[in-house]
């Protein structure tokens, strides 16, 4: 019974095991109460257990007195965009988001569509722990759910966020791969108004996902095939909400999904010069791009509720993760891919480059990334452990915002445990590629020192 | 006194007050129970208009879809339309989301089994032991469906009762007035009077979950229905509960005939074209026998209960059946208590006839029936039981359910209700005084042994 995680970023866990009804509708019930009742809007990404959340969730809240919109199958960012123009006091998003398709997940937005944070994340967990919720009496519950179709706000806030006309004139041809996610339910409309020529596979909601969501070098195969075969400007390959983007060059390599937030970071910091916020986990690449732009770097511990308040607090030019989420502050300070398309295009529309000259023009530093499972029992405890053994590693200066990260001039490496499963993961990067790996290697050795295997 | 209780979790089913004890997480897992019993396969769900019934619907369909089963979503719907589609679409079960006659507050789960039956006793007890040992049957999703609505149930039902019941005698344009009461037939029931053929009046048709009338549909509660009769010079009046599963009948002067009547006259006309057996609960109208006498038929009577009256006309291979309280049920139409198919068959009486309602239910004007009902602690109820039969220990009882009597001028039976902490008596003889006086004084005599049981 270890596919079940219940934390401040919401309760995720594997349908057909964990994630019961019974639990769900308990976690709707202390979101609404959380909320104080009001408007919630649910949206779905397309996975088959979504319905079944989705009812659940309904139930859950429409118990406590909420009022409850469905948005359908729609992109997170999609959902969060709604909740200021709706009036809703919150929302929630029932998707899996890059975990493969047997997960769901329960992510929590407030009334500012931002994520809930950690503070407010453990207020909630209190709720629900406390349980004996206050449910509406039968005259004052919402007798029906109401539909709505978010994707037209979401179009037009887009539309007038980015230079449409620029990119139109350059008439970009570009290959996507949905992946069957829900993308593929904002995506299509916008390329067509960025007057993209487009080439789009496994574009059906209605289908199981063609590929493991989590966009990666390996899930751009599809991509790049295309990219080849069209002779595209670029490729797109999306995740199952919406969040998270990696990209195929023009000359049909897949770039790592840490490459993204870099791009997006040099074409937001030509727009407008800001800090640009990023957790400390993210590759160093972020750290150069800003350099060139004499921009400073803000970093947060990981998670997107850190980096959409950071971006708020730093009034910052761009923000994002190393897993390929980029948030474009002048549309919301979250993770939108819709948006990360648009300011790319536009970079390129407007500078006449191509995404290969850009990426080219990154320095190269080599990442090594390590996994190691622990059991929950120890998971924290290990953690400990290792800070408590590598506190006096000479010459590196330690940050523990999140996790255990040490950094040396010539490279660095962070050790934090996945709030999404029961792992501990080992990220180093460096220049020299044998100096990232053996960053890795000596935390892993010290790692199954205190229990990790 | 004990408070009084705002969950019941049955062989019947569950039921309770919403906002209070009839939480989701306690309905999803009912219907997960019910997914498991019944194994992953078609179900169909309906829904009375409760304000409630979103809520626990969602719950619902979490539950039966999280178990593997497929769902087929007909809205809101009479229960016996649940009934009728679990059979037409092959479903391997149903459950009817209502609370029939029971206040707004309150809603229930009603099971059906994959022969459109409630579930027998038995079954209710291996369903509520596999809810209790909380091991339901959980699907990947990969292996879960997305519910399906299905938009024509209504119409479906519509058909089936008119197909199965031919069409109206021609030459008489009956003027028909229904009161639904605001509840699941707001839409079957003047539809199905148009597709007879005959002219109608509604009221009472808003399915808000606020109903205009209480729910029952008890003479005292059909004054409007009464109204729109006289107003209209209608030739019949029909009122249906909240579920429509039972049906009231008032007479071309607006005066109703007693819910009693709605099974002995539809009755009458499926025996006057098809004799057979007829079976009915020990607590209905003896009118029932003299009716299928005339038509040389044996009537066979049963517990209270849906269930009950359903396995034994299977049984029996009845014709018609159904109870005292408004209910009829036609097997070769829809195995269950069905407004509809009373509706259908006493208009097609009607039509035939050319008599009107007032004569045909003059016929059995001998036949009276009071109810009465007392609270009774449950702890009394067995004491209770038992001092009646020696009470009556001289006289012919039937102890099927609870205590029936046999008197020289007339009869009546004494049972504890399986839903509140009531006791109730029916009483029957040649005039509403007498019933009257028989009624009273078994709650006197029942009130009397409380007082010396509680000291």
């Amino acid at each position: 019974m270890e596919a079940l995680k219940i934390g401040i970023t919401g309760v995720r866990g594997v349908v057909g095991e964990t994630l019961t009804p019974e639990l769900v509708v308990r976690f709707a019930e202390a979101f609404g109460v959380y909320t104080g009742g009001g408007r919630v809007l649910v949206c779905r990404d397309p996975r088959p257990s979504g319905p079944m959340l989705q009812a659940a969730v309904t139930a859950g809240l429409l118990a406590v007195g909420c009022e409850v919109v469905d948005l359908g199958i729609c992109p997170t960012p999609t959902l969060q965009l709604s909740v200021r123009p709706l009036g809703a006091k919150g929302g929630v998003s029932l998707t899996g988001g890059h975990n493969p398709p047997e997960w769901n997940a329960l992510k929590f937005v407030r009334d500012d569509g931002l994520y809930l944070n950690a503070a407010q994340g453990e207020e909630l967990l209190d709720v629900y722990h406390q349980g004996g919720f206050a449910r509406a009496r039968w005259d004052t519950l919402w007798t029906r759910v109401a539909t709505h179709d978010a994707i037209p706000h979401h179009l037009e806030r887009l539309r007038a966020c980015f230079d449409v006309a620029a990119i139109r004139a350059r008439r970009p041809r570009v290959a996507v791969d949905y992946g069957n996610g829900s993308c593929a339910r904002l995506l299509p409309a916008w390329l067509k108004e960025l007057g993209c020529e487009v080439l789009a596979i496994n574009d059906d909601v209605e289908l199981p996902f063609s590929r493991l969501p989590e966009p990666s070098v390996a899930a751009a195969a599809q991509a790049r095939a295309i990219v080849l075969a069209a002779g595209a400007d670029l490729g797109l390959v999306t995740d199952a909400d919406g969040e998270r983007l990696s990209l195929v060059d023009d000359t049909a390599r897949a770039l790592s999904e840490e490459l993204t937030l870099p791009l997006a970071a040099e074409a937001a910091l030509v727009r407008r010069k800001g800090p640009v916020v990023t957790n400390v986990s993210t590759s160093g690449l972020v750290d150069r791009v800003a350099a060139r732009h004499g921009a400073s770097v803000v970093r947060t511990p990981v998670g997107q509720a850190y980096i959409s308040e950071a971006i708020l607090e730093h009034a910052a030019a761009v923000g994002g993760e190393g897993n390929g989420g980029v948030a474009v502050p002048e549309l919301q300070p979250s993770h939108d891919s819709a948006a990360t398309v648009g300011l790319l295009l536009e970079h390129l529309a407007r500078s006449g480059s191509t995404l290969s000259k850009l990426a080219s023009a990154l320095p190269a530093l080599a990442v090594h990334k390590l996994a190691l499972a622990v059991p929950p029992r120890l998971l924290f405890s290990a953690l400990q452990e290792f800070r408590e053994a590598v506190a006096d590693v000479a010459e590196a200066s330690v940050d523990l915002r999140d996790g255990v990260k040490l950094s040396w001039p010539d490279g660095w490496v962070h050790v934090r445990a996945s709030n999404t499963q029961s792992l501990v993961r080992v990220i180093a990067e460096a220049e020299d590629p044998a100096r990232a790996e053996a960053l890795a290697l000596w935390a892993r050795e010290r790692l199954v020192r205190v229990g990790a295997r | 006194m004990k408070a009084i209780p705002t969950l019941k979790i049955s062989i019947s089913g569950v039921r309770g007050v919403v906002g209070d004890s009839l939480t989701p997480e306690l309905v999803t897992r009912f219907a997960q129970a019910f997914g498991t019993y019944v194994g992953a396969g078609g179900i169909v769900i309906g829904r009375d208009p409760r304000t409630s019934g979103e809520m626990v619907q969602q719950a619902v369909v979490a539950g039966l879809v999280s178990s593997g089963c497929r769902v087929s979503d007909l809205g809101m719907v009479p229960t016996p339309t649940v009934q009728l589609l679990v059979r037409q679409l092959g479903a391997q079960g149903g459950i009817a989301i209502t609370a029939s006659h029971n206040p707004p507050e309150w809603n229930a789960l009603k099971f059906v089994g994959g022969d459109g039956l409630f579930l027998s006793a038995a079954r209710g007890r291996e369903l509520l032991d596999i809810y209790h040992q909380g091991d339901y049957t959980r699907a990947r999703g990969a292996d879960q469906h997305a519910p399906v609505r299905v938009l024509d149930a209504v119409e479906r039902h519509v058909r089936a009762v008119v197909a199965g019941l031919l069409p109206l005698a021609s030459g008489r344009k009956l003027r028909v007035a229904v009161d639904p009461g605001g509840g699941a037939a707001v839409v079957a029931a003047p539809r199905l009077v148009e597709a007879l053929g005959a002219e109608v009046l509604a009221i009472h048709t808003t399915a808000d979950g606020r109903p205009p009338r209480p729910a029952e549909p008890l003479p005292q509660n059909l004054g409007a229905l009464c109204e729109a009769v006289r107003s209209h010079a209608a030739d019949i009046g029909f009122a249906q509960d909240m579920d429509g599963d039972r049906l009231a009948i008032v007479d071309e002067m607006g005066q109703p005939i007693g819910e009693e009547l709605s099974l002995v006259l539809a009755a009458d006309e499926v025996l006057a074209g098809t004799p057979g057996p007829v079976v009915t609960n020990l607590a209905t109208t003896e009118a029932v026998e003299a009716m299928a006498a005339r038509h040389g038929c044996p009537v066979f009577r049963t517990r209270v209960g849906e269930a009950n009256v359903a396995e034994a006309m299977r049984a029996k291979r009845a014709v018609i059946g159904g109870e005292g309280n408004g209910g009829v049920i036609h097997p070769g139409v829809n195995f269950a208590r069905d407004s509809l198919v009373g509706m259908a068959l006493v208009l097609r009486r009607l039509a035939r006839s050319g008599t009107a309602v007032s004569a045909l239910a003059a016929e059995y004007r001998a036949f009276r029936v009071v109810k009465l009902q007392r609270h009774c602690p449950s702890e009394h109820v067995a004491m209770v039981l038992r001092r009646a039969r020696e009470r009556w220990a001289g006289r012919p009882l039937d102890l099927q359910d609870g205590v029936k009597v046999r008197l020289e001028d007339g009869w009546f039976i004494l049972r504890p209700s399986n839903t509140e902490p009531v006791v109730r008596v029916i009483a029957e003889s040649s005039s509403d005084e007498r019933a009257h006086a028989i009624a009273d004084e078994v709650l006197r005599d029942v009130a009397g042994w409380i007082a010396a049981a509680a000291g």
